[in-house]
């Protein structure tokens, strides 16, 4: 056990000592940084004392446009309700321009934890391969299992570093810029014609995990990618390119039964509890279950080619 | 030199896709000697060696280190093996000494005090704290040695372990290759293409060429040995000193040139034709002996052609 966690040091050591992965950390703070700029010195009012009589006028006029939309339907039909929830429980809107609300929106940071996962995990096996110090990595008293595995975890700590980077930096950066507040309000979310109140903490905590599935999956399968091709830029160009075309396509060809069983239709488990299905018949446990046959298929795959694979690099 | 060999080859083979790259080799490598390994290019010395240290499957046979099968045994044989394969490629992004502690932290007992040692002794340690990109050849070299010797192995194998060295550097790693077979018993195993380099830090040398076991010699024997050779003596008469000699060397392995004299006969021989020679007046303007060295031997097997 102890030698695992040596194996882990060794390949945190090779990650985190490169100029590329330490940029790619500065880019996300980077990024944080400026929306929160953005958020400071945009022109949006904050939340009035009268933000009831608003907030009726707002359902109003959306129960009128609601007649000439028929399409918008269900979006109004949301807004609404969670509108009068709010009247008659006494909840006020959280202000654009809080802490927390800046906190609760840095899930959206997930898109760039993705792609920097995808990078590291597309060279965690081919880099060896093409710096050659394969060759010196696998002769040692440590099975190939072993380091195999050690190098899929310090993937996986990565994205989780660079997640709690994320929050950190943003309920810190939120702070500064919008003042600290240590009681975030209530989030409402809107599932299955009824509200529901939840913590803003937590919610934010389960949209990260939400996004988090596709950043599992596809970091496995760049993973993957990488073990089996030995190339570190066909499996992150891939792993990236898939990333993103993959919902789309999905969305196109949601008419035909058969796509239920991509795994892109499946990485989105939100459509559970938030929203609908993306096709029907499709449930919870049948989305968990095709999310576990791929990432089995993927392991195993990676598992089995860098087990057996002569090394002649 | 031990008794029970400390690697063992039983007719290995390698087939890679349709090709046989390696047709069975056998041969035992023992404690306390420096083993070369030679071959012109495309001989299959990398492959065996890959195969020795677990990176390649075998395709047939058997290869034992300590008597552990590197295949079903392979933590326990591998535990016992330091190697370098083909060039010593170190993690350019992070310095010398981070290369080593990455090596320390996969196998057991390594103290930090170890790694202080062997850096020491490949003569590293004003540079050790720098980036390996900024080594040159030579010093990439000492640091793969460094690594393979880290956890102290019993077998050290080496795939050509001079390249890129300078001259003292070659003079260096040869002598400490053989304070290391002598002194503690280890096995080394180097490979090379260059032949004199081989005579001059082997005891035995195994020679391969397309896959195949041509004979592994005793490099001592080769240049001490009682073998016979051609002895050229420079005489005013040959005629004469073939009679003078008669009876020290059968007729059939003198020939006579227009001023010499060749015979075949032992090293030990020739004091005394010489001696007889004069004795029987005849005039010695010179004696060359032609040795018949290993590379004689190379270039015969080899055909010579393919030897860079
Ligand atoms: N992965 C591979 N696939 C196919 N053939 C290979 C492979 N690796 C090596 N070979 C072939 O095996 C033979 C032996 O190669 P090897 O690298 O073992 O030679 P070597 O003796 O180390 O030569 P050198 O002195 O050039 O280092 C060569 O003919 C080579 O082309
Ligand atoms: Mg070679």
């Amino acid at each position: 056990m102890s030698n695992f966690i040596g194996l882990i040091q060794n390949e945190n050591m090779k990650i985190y000592r490169r100029m590329g992965n330490l940029i790619m950390i500065l880019l996300l703070i980077g990024f944080i940084g400026l929306t929160g700029i953005l958020t400071k010195t945009d022109k949006t009012k904050p939340v009035s004392d009268n933000w009831k009589q608003e907030l009726k006028a707002e359902n109003a006029a959306m129960q009128k446009t609601i007649k000439k939309e028929p399409m918008m339907k269900s979006h109004y039909e949301r807004s609404i309700a969670l509108n009068e929830y709010r009247i008659t429980h006494d909840i006020k809107p959280v202000d654009a321009k809080s802490q927390w609300s800046f906190v609760g929106e840095s899930p959206d940071a997930i898109q760039f934890i993705l792609i920097f996962t995808i990078i590291v995990a597309g060279g965690m096996v081919a880099s060896e391969f093409s710096w050659g110090t394969i060759k010196l990595l696998l002769i040692r008293p440590v099975s190939r299992t072993t380091i195999l595995a050690s190098k899929y975890l310090s993937t996986m700590l990565y994205a989780l570093l660079l997640i709690i980077i994320t929050f950190v930096f943003a309920w810190l950066w939120g702070g500064v810029l919008f003042g600290f507040d240590f009681s975030p309000g209530t989030h409402l979310s809107y599932a299955n014609g009824k509200v529901v109140e939840e913590n803003i903490v937590w919610h934010m905590w389960k949209e990260y995990g939400f996004a988090s599935i596709l950043l599992l999956m596809m970091a496995t399968f760049a993973f993957m990618m990488s073990t089996i091709f030995r190339n570190s830029s066909l499996a992150i160009g891939f792993s990236i390119f898939l990333s993103m075309s993959g919902t789309v396509a999905v969305q196109l060809l949601s008419k035909y039964d058969w796509v239920k069983y991509i795994l892109f239709a499946n990485v989105d488990l939100k459509q559970y509890f938030d929203g609908t299905p993306l096709i029907k018949g499709m449930t919870l446990n049948f989305s968990l279950s095709v999310l576990a046959v791929y990432f089995v298929l993927f392991t195993a795959l990676s598992w089995l080619v860098f087990k057996k694979r002569d090394v002649a690099a | 030199m031990s008794q029970k060999p400390l690697v063992e080859l039983k007719d290995v083979k390698k087939r890679i896709g349709k090709k046989d790259i390696i047709h069975g080799l056998t041969f035992d490598i023992y404690g306390g000697e420096v083993f070369g390994f030679l071959g012109p290019n495309g001989a299959g010395k990398t492959t065996t060696i890959r195969m020795m240290v677990g990176l390649m499957s075998l395709s047939g046979g058997q290869i034992l280190i300590k008597g552990k099968n590197i295949e079903s045994h392979y933590k326990q044989a591998i535990s016992e093996v330091g190697a370098i394969v083909e060039n010593p490629e170190m993690y350019k992004f992070l310095t010398g000494y981070q290369n080593l502690i990455h090596y320390r932290r996969m196998v057991k007992g390594v103290s930090k005090g170890r790694i202080a040692e062997v850096i020491e002794l490949v003569g590293l340690t004003n540079r050790i704290h720098e980036k390996v990109k900024t080594y040159s050849l030579g010093m990439r070299q000492r640091l793969g040695l460094a690594q393979a010797l880290l956890h102290s192995p019993s077998v050290l194998i080496l795939d050509e372990p001079t390249n890129g060295l300078d001259p003292a550097g070659i003079r260096e790693i040869r002598y400490y290759l053989r304070q290391l077979a002598e002194k503690e018993g280890i096995a080394v195993i180097v490979s090379s293409h260059l032949l004199s380099e081989m005579e001059l830090m082997c005891d035995r040398i195994a020679i391969i060429q397309n896959g195949k076991l041509i004979g592994v010699q005793s490099t001592k024997e080769f240049v001490e040995s009682g073998t016979e050779r051609k002895v050229r003596f420079l005489v005013d008469d040959p005629a004469a000193a073939r009679h003078a000699v008669s009876h020290h060397v059968k007729a059939e392995r003198i020939t006579l040139g227009n001023e010499y004299l060749e015979a075949e006969m032992e090293r030990e021989m020739i004091p005394e034709v010489t001696a007889t020679l004069v004795v029987e007046g005849v005039k010695v303007y010179g004696i060359s002996s032609e040795t018949k060295t290993l590379e004689d031997k190379f270039l015969e097997v080899t055909g010579g052609k393919e030897i860079v």
